[in-house]
């Protein structure tokens, strides 16, 4: 059944579009991210344009990650004074994102930017989460007994001045590099299409050392916050949220996202973060190759002020 | 003295022009106005006419044999063509050139082969052939614009929105013809026009342009207006949608 999507101008399948709408929600729901790094590259695969795919997954990741930010949210596993803060800085670099966004459509490297980005950031947390995950993995196995590092544990950014007491996440910590994460995420978010989970989740944990009972759910309300701005600031700036698209991977991605979060149960931490870290990585070739590789097509092109308005 | 020279010249010509051409073409098109609905999944057009004596005209029925060319082309849009090229070791857009005018939707029907039914060159100046365009194309930026623009024919071709079929139009008889023009689903939206050339031993005999529009309907017209008019409603609906949808999943799906 073809549906028609207006901004997109263009119809596809329904099916196919729940379908990977709720393919990604599985994989969301079961690693805890929000899926926009596999969405986005899909999307533009099935021949939808890259910046209308990019806007309209931002709305489907603020869908997917409220569902998530509610269930933590009941479980008392979000530091709201913390999220707070990520959040406004995370909006500052959301519209920073966006005017890049914009800038680089224009001048025609726009696709770059986003397989270079893709390439650099799935590429290096995909390996991190791999080394990480196979060593605890192979230590496991070796019977040893692996000492976590623990959140009171201090690195160089706790010596930072301005620092501030989040009274749930058990920190004492400054507000520079709290600040300097959201902004980060926030201008990633909306320049990828991505939520940023899966940046966010390493920084906190490994960078302000938030204990693991609120990591996730502060990013979930982090992640919703910066991807509602995005949507705005898209649907202002250029115009491509399609209400359509995002609404059909909403719908697949909600219910897909239960069906991970049951699966996840049956699999152990480790080995769900190396899992992870392979898809991570996959898409991290899908795109070095894009750039390394000869295009079968070296030309490409793109309209503007066609197919918009009524 | 000169003007009314050149009056009767011109009024001359034209009762010249009109005894050597008797022939005009009746007919149309089986869709004035296409509508893009939820369903939307391309469209086919009926393109119909017939050949008959023109009014004034002294014979009673007209001869064959006659060939026809309808040239379709949707409303213009600007586009730019990019050439990927190998720098630093990685494939980036190296060349760009900006079409400024450029039709977005070009199909060319034809009764048979464009070289047997006219001279290429003339075919060429009245842009009925695909890669040639009015002089309001104009092209902007660095690279070879005369490759780049058969690029960007080729690439228009790939996405069916600009093509030739040379077996489109067929004649049920001497004088009456028809034809099919497919839209593909992401057909552009806007205004149409549809021109009917007629050739007899490859001289043009008889002209016809046609318009028809493609517009959204209904629900897709609404979303589509709503997102360039009001843009800050369209995206806090977006967000209003996403965070319902998210909380009803939840609700739902409650354990």
């Amino acid at each position: 059944m073809q549906i028609y999507l207006p901004i997109a101008a263009l119809s596809l399948n329904l099916f196919f579009l729940v379908g990977i709408g709720g393919a990604v929600g599985f994989l969301s729901g079961l690693f805890g991210v929000g899926g926009g790094f596999l969405l986005t590259p899909l999307l533009i695969f099935s021949g939808i344009p890259a910046p209308v795919a990019v806007a309209s997954v931002t709305g489907q990741v603020a869908a997917a990650s409220t569902s998530g930010a509610l269930s933590y949210w009941r479980r008392g596993g979000v530091d709201l004074h913390l999220a707070l803060y990520l959040v406004l800085s995370g909006i500052i670099g959301a519209f920073g994102g966006v005017a890049a966004f914009a800038a680089l459509r224009a001048g025609g490297q726009l696709d770059l930017v986003i397989s270079v980005g893709y390439l650099v950031f799935l590429g290096s947390v995909g390996g991190l989460m791999l080394i990480e995950a196979a060593r605890s993995l192979l230590h496991q196995q070796r019977g040893m007994v692996v000492r976590e590092k623990l959140p009171h544990q201090h690195n160089w950014v706790h010596g930072l001045p301005m620092r501030i007491r989040f009274k749930r996440s058990k920190l004492y910590v400054s507000v520079l590099p709290v600040l300097g994460i959201g902004v980060m995420i926030g201008f990633l978010g909306s320049l990828l299409g991505i939520g940023g989970g899966f940046i966010l989740v390493p920084a906190l944990i490994y960078i302000l050392r938030v204990p693991g009972s609120v990591v996730i759910g502060t990013s979930l309300v982090q992640v919703l916050a910066i991807m509602a701005a995005s949507t705005i600031l898209h649907a202002i700036n250029s115009q491509s949220v399609d209400i359509l698209l995002a609404f059909c991977l909403m719908v697949g991605g909600v219910i897909g996202a239960q069906f991970g979060a049951s699966a996840s149960q049956y699999l152990r931490g480790e080995q769900l973060r190396l899992l992870l870290a392979l898809l991570v990585l996959a898409v991290a070739v899908r795109f070095a190759v894009a750039l390394l590789i000869a295009p079968a097509d070296a030309y490409s092109m793109s309209g503007f002020g066609v197919g918009g308005g009524a | 003295m000169t003007r009314a020279i050149s009056l009767m010249v011109l009024a001359f010509g034209l009762a010249l022009s009109a005894a050597a051409h008797a022939e005009k073409i009746v007919g149309g098109l089986s869709d004035r106005q296409i509508s893009i609905n939820s369903g939307f999944a391309g469209e086919r057009l009926t393109l119909y006419g017939n050949v008959e004596p023109d009014t004034g005209a002294t014979e009673a029925r007209v001869a064959g044999p006659f060939d026809v060319i309808v040239v379709v082309t949707g409303p213009v849009s600007d586009r730019v063509v990019w050439r990927k090229d190998n720098r630093f070791g990685i494939w980036i857009n190296a060349e760009e050139v900006r079409f400024d005018n450029f039709p977005s939707f070009k199909w060319v029907l034809a009764s048979g082969k464009l070289s047997d039914i006219a001279d290429p060159a003339y075919l060429d100046e009245q842009h009925i052939v695909l890669n040639s365009f009015s002089d309001l194309v104009q092209a902007t930026g660095f690279g070879n614009v005369v490759s780049m623009r058969s690029q960007l024919v080729r690439l228009m071709e790939q996405k069916q929105l600009f093509g030739v079929d040379e077996k489109g139009i067929v004649f049920q008889s001497n004088t009456l013809y028809s034809g099919q023009l497919g839209l593909p689903s992401d057909v552009p939206n806007g205004s149409f026009l549809a021109e009917t050339y007629l050739f007899k031993d490859k001289v043009l005999v008889a002209h016809k342009a046609e318009g028809f529009s493609v517009r959204k309907a209904g629900f897709e017209r609404f979303v589509g207006e709503a997102a360039h008019n009001y843009p800050l409603l369209y995206g806090l609906t977006c967000v209003i949608l996403a965070v319902t949808t998210g909380w009803l999943g939840r609700l739902v799906f409650r354990r």
